[in-house]
């Protein structure tokens, strides 16, 4: 909260100091990737003024194309992540709770998670080409691992106590999901969905770079490949700035579905970015 | 029946039989739908023009086009039933019937014009390199959009055809639109572009040293339009109408450049100024057999497939 | 669990075994006939992994791959961390970049292949390059939030003690910090192996992925499938050499978890 000012100075909030800074840093960035190219310190062949950028961006947010590569990336987003999240909650509270599956199952997540989603790449092509079912392969691959792996850690960490009482008032199995797994295991699958929308979108954009399925990532490939290089970067601007949105609308979302949780705030600084 | 019933009933008639009718005339009206996958260079330009001026819908095909990177991303979809036809080059669709896989070429995709000086393909070196011709590739890396394509198949000819051992000659892969820089920085040695990358490096300091595709065969057809057996056995009709469009796209394309010119911006990121001055490829009307015979048989002299290629099944 | 002796770890084991011999069994079992072109029976998948990713020439592939990765990342590992620590420690440097650094990470490391092709053609060092700026966002900025997260009470009694500098840095900075560090580490290891194969897959003359892609480009179905199973044993053995390498460094930290929970 700004305070009075004293004898003509103002002095502002630790917040709004550090939004300031903040801005600052982005408005440096700018001014320095305007000027390195003008000065001649990196060549405009291959980094344009910042205003180029921005100038490109503008056009083609005019065009059909942008528009259409934009959507085309956020479907299937959002397809390959509400599967990802759907599945691997459902699959994970299911393992989660019996211990037999856990210890079945331990060994073949362990053996499937570390296989990078991207080795997929030749049969997605060879199966479907370059059409959107070829991303959500990737998308869906990889973003399950996130889901799956903190939903089992949070039936995991269910009070036992809690646990044997529900059991001894005779829950079923239903209730029990519903009155002491589900509210323990909620942060960590608010925890998975964040970091599966982070992942469901790079996987999204890297198999449009890499198969060339209609998105951003094609536009980016198909405009470095024609020479169109403030387009480019117009287009790789837009896909940092979708991250980014992304990111704050997931942390809103944790934020609120958390909001009786205080006590859980702790682990999700653990769990970390 | 009341007066008010018979009228309403004679209007519910005429209603059902003007629909009826309708829908009849529109199902004899209305087109086939047909998805295309073709890539987006130059090469393609006819038929974005042909369905642009409506030869397809005058046979009564709704064409959809969309774009893939290259042959080898269109095979499978065709393959799968997710595009009905494609655009691809020839060497691919030899090394896929190689494996089993089983297709018909409809009509030419692009073609060499067989004219030194003036193709739409070349391998190109540094404006100062030793380099000069095929001879001097020995012990040299060039590089190749695709490696185990045409591009190696195309200078091991020109090598031969020089006197020299083609076995001496290394490959490295880099894609057509990062030619020019490598080529101008002295990053390459040298490289096998087409239009419009020859355009752009012959401009920024690059010259030509072998036209790879009239080594191999006069007027070297290099890609083709095709569709899967299995489709051309279901539908017969539609896959002779499409020919029938396409050959006519092509020949319109051939008469006419200054409208290929133009459409070129429209589907690819080429900028106008650039596609006014490329070399445009030739759009014959007729599938060359002879020159796809010669690139089966140097695919099987280097080792690409590994057995005699059945051109009669794969053009006839 | 009350047995003893020697009948535990065979359960383990047993347990450990079950499924996937069980998947792989399955597997066997239903492509052992099949025609499907795109699906050959996983003998020949074996057979084909067999003769081509453990030969001789495979290395030819393999080391590549595996030397660029291993630059990449170290390079990555130490420039997040040289540039995490100070931006941690400082509140207004922080803020300063903060949301800049938020948008960098944001975007998809594949992206900006395309744009190191222009500064660096495609040869070795725009792979390497890729890696490196695909995996320094997670290290860096799990730096930044684990010297931020640096215990106040304890930076007092460090600077009372007068313990400042290097002393200061490997004492206090970073055993404090690690935990944080390693789950950025982590992430990075699994974006680089990504971007390994990525950066392979279009303007390359060997690697993994660029093999993969030509197994794919000439219908070399088993072959594909061979390499898809080899990434993933590639993939395996980075994440346990990783694990074992956390545990060394990390050993105190778990102790000391372990015994605050079962207190």
């Amino acid at each position: 909260m700004p305070a009075k000012p004293a004898h003509g100075r103002v002095h502002l909030g630790a917040r709004s100091l550090a939004w300031l800074e903040g801005f600052g840093g982005l408005v440096g960035l700018a001014l320095l990737l305007e000027m390195a190219p003008r000065a001649g310190l990196v060549s405009p062949h291959y980094l344009p003024p910042f205003s180029a950028m921005i100038v490109a961006l503008f056009e083609e947010m005019k065009s059909a194309v942008f528009w259409i590569a934009l959507g085309a990336t956020m479907r299937a987003w959002a397809i390959g992540f509400i599967i990802s999240v759907a599945t691997g909650t459902v699959i994970g509270i299911l393992i989660g709770s019996s211990n037999i599956l856990r210890m079945l199952t331990r060994s073949t997540i362990e053996f499937l998670r570390p296989i990078p989603s991207v080795a997929l790449i030749p049969l997605a092509v060879l199966l479907f080409g370059s059409q959107i079912e070829s991303t959500l392969i990737l998308v869906v691959y990889a973003s399950f691992w996130q889901v799956l792996i903190q939903v089992l850690y949070g039936v995991q960490d269910v009070d036992p106590v809690a646990r044997e009482t529900a059991l001894s008032y005779g829950l079923g199995p239903w209730a029990q999901i519903r009155y002491v797994t589900w509210p323990t295991t909620l942060p960590y699958l608010m925890t998975g969905v964040r970091l599966a929308a982070a992942v469901s979108l790079i996987l999204a954009v890297t198999s449009e770079v890499a198969i060339g399925s209609q998105g951003l990532g094609k536009e980016i490939s198909d405009t470095q490949a024609g020479g169109a290089v403030a387009i480019m970067y117009a287009y790789v601007i837009v896909a940092g700035i979708i991250g980014v949105i992304l990111n704050l609308l997931a942390r809103a979302l944790e934020r609120w579905v958390l909001a009786w949780h205080p006590s859980m705030r702790l682990h999700i600084v653990e769990a970390g970015e | 029946m009341s007066f008010i019933t018979r009228i309403n009933m004679s209007i519910l008639a005429a209603v059902i039989s003007a629909t009826l009718l309708g829908t009849m005339i529109d199902s004899v009206r209305a087109a086939d739908k047909i998805s295309v996958a073709v890539i987006p260079i130059a090469d393609c330009a006819p038929i974005y023009l042909g369905k642009a001026k409506s030869f397809f819908l005058n046979h009564g095909l709704d064409v959809d086009l969309s774009t893939a990177g290259g042959g080898a991303m269109i095979i499978p979809g065709v393959l799968s039933g997710q595009v009905q036809m494609g655009f691809s080059n020839v060497t691919s669709l030899l090394i896929a019937q190689d494996k089993g896989l089983r297709f018909i070429g409809l009509a030419p995709g692009a073609a060499s014009s067989g004219v030194r000086g003036q193709d739409f393909s070349a391998i190109i070196a540094p404006d100062d390199s030793p380099i000069s011709s095929a001879k001097d590739f020995e012990n040299k890396t060039i590089a190749v959009n695709t490696l185990n394509n045409i591009g190696d198949i195309s200078i091991r000819a020109g090598v031969r055809a020089a006197g020299g051992d083609p076995a001496k000659v290394k490959f490295i892969e880099v894609p057509f639109p990062d030619v020019p820089p490598a080529i101008s920085d002295h990053r390459l040695e040298a490289a096998w572009v087409v239009e419009p990358f020859l355009t752009i490096a012959l401009s920024r300091g690059a010259k030509v040293v072998n036209w790879n595709l009239i080594e191999v065969a006069p007027k070297m057809m290099i890609a083709v339009y095709f569709t899967s057996e299995k489709y051309a056995k279901e539908n017969p009709d539609i896959v002779k109408r499409f020919k029938a469009a396409l050959i006519e796209s092509l020949v319109y394309a051939d008469a006419h450049p200054d409208e290929i010119r133009a459409i070129i911006p429209t589907f690819t990121r080429i900028s106008p100024e650039i596609a006014a001055k490329i070399t445009l490829p030739k759009w014959p009307a007729e599938l060359n057999r002879q020159s796809t015979q010669v690139i089966a048989d140097l695919a099987l002299k280097d080792g690409m497939i590994n057995k005699k290629a059945n051109i009669s099944a794969l053009l006839p | 669990m009350s047995d003893t002796g020697p009948i535990r770890p065979i359960r383990s084991l047993t347990i450990m075994l079950t499924l996937p011999a069980a998947l792989v069994t399955t597997w066997w079992f239903i492509s052992a006939g099949s025609q499907n072109f795109y699906f050959p029976p996983l003998q020949t998948i074996l057979q084909t992994f067999l003769k081509v990713w453990l030969s001789p020439e495979a290395l030819q592939n393999v080391i590549p791959s595996i030397n660029r990765f291993f630059v990449g990342y170290l390079a990555a590992a130490l420039l997040g961390l040289t540039v995490g620590i100070p931006i941690g420690a400082s509140r207004h440097v922080r803020n300063l970049l903060e949301p800049m650094l938020e948008f960098f990470r944001a975007i998809p490391p594949p992206v900006l292949i395309p744009m190191l092709i222009l500064f660096t053609g495609v040869g070795d060092e725009m792979k390497t390059l890729v890696i490196v700026f695909g995996c320094i966002w997670p290290v860096l900025l799990n730096t930044v939030a684990g010297v931020r997260a640096l215990d106040e009470v304890l930076a007092e009694v460090v600077l009372s003690y007068r313990l400042s500098g290097f002393a200061r840095l490997w004492y206090f900075v970073l055993p404090g910090a690690s935990p944080q560090i390693f789950t950025g580490l982590r992430q990075s290891l699994s974006i680089g192996i990504i971007l390994m194969v990525v950066s392979e897959m279009f303007a390359a003359s060997n690697g993994i992925g660029f093999a993969l892609v030509q197994y794919q480009r000439t219908f070399a179905i088993p072959e594909m499938w061979a390499g898809v199973i080899f990434l993933g044993i590639i993939g395996i053995m980075l994440s346990l050499i990783f694990r074992a390498f956390e545990a060394w460094i990390l050993g105190w930290y778990h102790g000391l978890r372990r015994s605050q929970r079962e207190n």
